[in-house]
């Protein structure tokens, strides 16, 4: 007898309740129970869970049911997503090869010096640009070199795709309370989602083979603060200048391009600052699901228990992170100049 | 002035809150602003405002802050939509523009200049200025010409290359006015301009403003909470107070006639003699006068006061250029400067 017959008897639910009994498999303690000859003594008044009800009443489904449920309902639905998502993700996939292709086949005395011409470029500091030539030589001196431009090629597709995309939809969230009211959540749920769990529905819906299958789960994690801050950015433009921005007739248009756009940049940059951050986080995880680089390393550094291995590949993603933040910074605060130029 | 207003306010009422049109009928019934908020939690930003600006005037709109000023100024471009009433521009109903009629009267026939400025901080001086011109579609010539010349108008030829936040503020403000002044409109909105600036600057542009509007002759809606401001500028001005225009006309006839305690508290502060005018307390000539010299009708009393010596027994001619058209006696100039009632009592 459990606790919770009782109840179902007064509710005269008694008929209803023998009619069903519950299919679901049984659970070790349960087999043990039963084996065992004697009924488990519960505590005296156990909590309503479904687990509880369902032994009163084999009409109710136990708890294990509804993981079983959101399993398969998930799995009915795959095919359905499967043909959506495929196509329109497959030129991520294309990108990533194409990229992961290009920075390892390019012979290593090209690529540095471009690499290092891109600092200088978007930081147009000398410090800086010493730092990341030193950085990648040193990388390439314990001969990670292969397998960090392996990361930073994923990490330029995945930013690239996370500002191409996020930067409209802080746009968006920034004309609209309503699609901000209604984008809030997605992004807070993004987020704070653990980073292992955007793999799972993604193996199930893609090919592990597939590089697009890392690629969107770097996306999602990472494009969360462009979004934010490219929205706050537009929302935080002085009013006063908005104000005469309509006084003189600008379209909306006109007043996107040449007066929100350009007085955001300064937060639209750090957004982006941090994106790549994000992807360079989600990058090591990513390498679970085939994600070729330094995370792979630091994963057999784990698995093998190989401790040299996994620290030198950590210190590597260490010199990257520290190479795209400061070269992103050095990029952020020169814009920052153009604002005020004492 | 029998000639059809440039602008004209007609019956204009704005209720800030839920449900404007709702709280409008208690307003129209007699509601003050003070009930209205407690009973029915929305604030009255204007009420019933008939305002006449002619072509070619400075027309000031003088109040405390919190009168409705800078609502009512808005209003003649549409930054805020009013609760009830008609704007008339050029005799067209400024309410009936759908967007594209509004922006187009945005650019075309209004140009606003800001208490703080609104610069763009990522456009250096010369682009500022030609902004009105760029969102027109002008080409890049004519934009660069037209903003230079009203760069050097405003006396900040050598500065076309500098970013607003290396110029001081009034300098800053010039680079407004210059952007107003590109637009070429009949029409110019200026909204506190000068209240943001110091003293010493504040003269100078409105010095600026007066020679700029001798030979332009735009049709200028000024807002000041500045009476002094007010009264040097102002062809016609109109006294707001808690959303209401309480007094307007010619400057020197509400000097002279003040027709509320409010205003007249105002008025007591003020340096009438430098503000009254000679045509504004002259009396018609008498026959037989002996006159100690002569005065023009636009001089102000301190000039008269001055060439006087101090002396109250003599007799000036008011002269309209070469027309004698009046005469002053010092007696009735020094009855003017004092107030009705003296800034001590009040």
């Amino acid at each position: 007898m459990a606790f919770y017959d009782g109840l179902f008897n007064t509710l005269g639910l008694s008929d209803w309740c023998a009619g069903g009994s519950s299919a679901a498999p049984m659970s070790m303690a349960d087999l043990l129970a039963q084996n065992s000859g004697e009924a488990t003594k519960g505590p005296f008044f156990p909590f309503p869970s479904l687990d509880n009800l369902n032994e009163s009443c084999g009409s109710i489904p136990q708890s294990r049911d509804v993981t079983k449920g959101i399993e398969e309902g998930f799995l009915a639905a795959k095919p359905a997503m499967k043909s959506v998502l495929d196509p329109i993700t497959q030129p991520l996939s294309w990108l990533l090869d194409g990229a992961l292709w290009l920075f390892t086949t390019t012979p290593w005395f090209i690529m540095i010096p471009i690499l290092v011409a891109i600092a200088f470029w978007a930081s147009r500091s000398v410090a800086v640009t010493v730092f990341v030539a030193f950085a990648i030589v040193l990388m390439g001196l314990v001969d990670h070199y292969l397998v960090a431009m392996q990361t930073l090629s994923i990490i330029f597709v995945c930013t690239g795709i996370s500002v191409l995309l996020g930067v409209p939809i802080g746009i968006g969230m920034s004309k609209s309370d309503r699609f901000q009211n209604g984008a809030i959540p997605i992004l807070d749920l993004l987020q704070t989602l653990p980073s292992f769990v955007y793999l799972i529905p993604l193996i199930f819906l893609f090919s592990v083979t597939e590089s697009k299958l890392y690629g969107i789960a770097i996306i999602l994690y990472a494009i969360v603060p462009v979004i934010r801050l490219t929205n706050l950015g537009i929302r935080l433009v002085d009013q006063d200048v908005i104000e005469a921005a309509n006084a003189f007739g600008m379209t909306s248009r006109q007043k996107l391009l040449g007066v929100e756009l350009p007085l955001a940049l300064p937060n639209i940059m750090a957004g982006v600052n941090q994106t790549i951050m994000m992807s360079l986080a989600m990058v090591v995880i990513a390498s679970l699901v085939s994600a070729p680089g330094l995370g792979v390393n630091v994963l057999r550094g784990i698995r093998n228990l190989e401790l040299g291995v996994g620290i030198v590949a950590g210190i590597g993603i260490v010199l990257l992170a520290v190479i795209l933040d400061r070269v992103s910074k050095a990029a952020l605060t020169r814009v920052d100049m153009t604002q005020v130029k004492h | 002035m029998t000639q059809e207003p440039k602008v004209s306010l007609r019956g204009l009422y704005k209720i800030f809150g839920a449900n404007g049109k709702a709280a409008l009928k208690h307003v129209q019934d007699g509601m003050g602003k003070e009930e209205l908020l407690v009973e029915h939690k929305h604030v009255l930003g204007l009420q019933d405002i008939n305002v006449d600006m002619q072509a070619g005037e400075i027309t000031v709109v003088m109040g405390l802050s919190g009168s409705g000023k800078s609502t009512l100024i808005r209003h003649l471009n549409r930054l805020i939509e009013p609760t009830a009433g008609e704007i008339l521009v050029d005799g067209i109903d400024v309410m009936g523009l759908n967007e594209t009629g509004l922006r187009e009267l945005r650019q075309g026939k209004m140009s606003m200049v800001f208490q703080k400025f609104a610069l763009l901080p990522h456009r250096s001086v010369i682009q500022n200025a030609a902004m009105s011109l760029a969102v027109r579609g002008e080409d890049e010539a004519t934009q660069m010409r037209e903003a230079q010349k009203w760069l050097d108008r405003v006396g900040l030829g050598g500065y076309e290359h500098h970013y607003p936040a290396q110029l001081s503020g009034g300098m800053q403000q010039r680079v407004g006015i210059a952007r107003a002044l590109t637009a070429n409109t009949d029409i110019m909105l200026m909204d506190e301009a000068f209240s943001a600036l110091d003293p010493l600057i504040r003269t100078d542009m409105q010095d600026l403003l007066l020679e700029l509007q001798e030979e332009l002759h735009k049709t200028i809606i000024f807002i000041t909470h500045d009476l002094d401001e007010a009264l040097k500028l102002s062809d016609h001005l109109v006294i707001l107070k808690d959303g209401a225009v309480i007094q307007q006309g010619e400057p020197q006839d509400i000097l002279l006639n003040p027709c509320d305690p409010y205003i007249e508290d105002f008025v007591s502060d003020i340096n009438r003699a430098r503000v009254l005018r000679a045509r504004s307390i002259m009396k018609p000539l008498a026959k037989g006068a002996k006159y100690a010299g002569d005065c023009q009708i636009n001089d102000n009393l301190e000039s008269l006061i001055a060439s006087s010596g101090g002396e109250t027994s003599k007799t000036y001619r008011v002269l309209n250029g070469e027309e004698a058209v009046g005469q002053i006696d010092m007696l009735d100039l020094v009855r003017a400067l004092v107030p009705r009632i003296s800034s001590t009592q009040a």
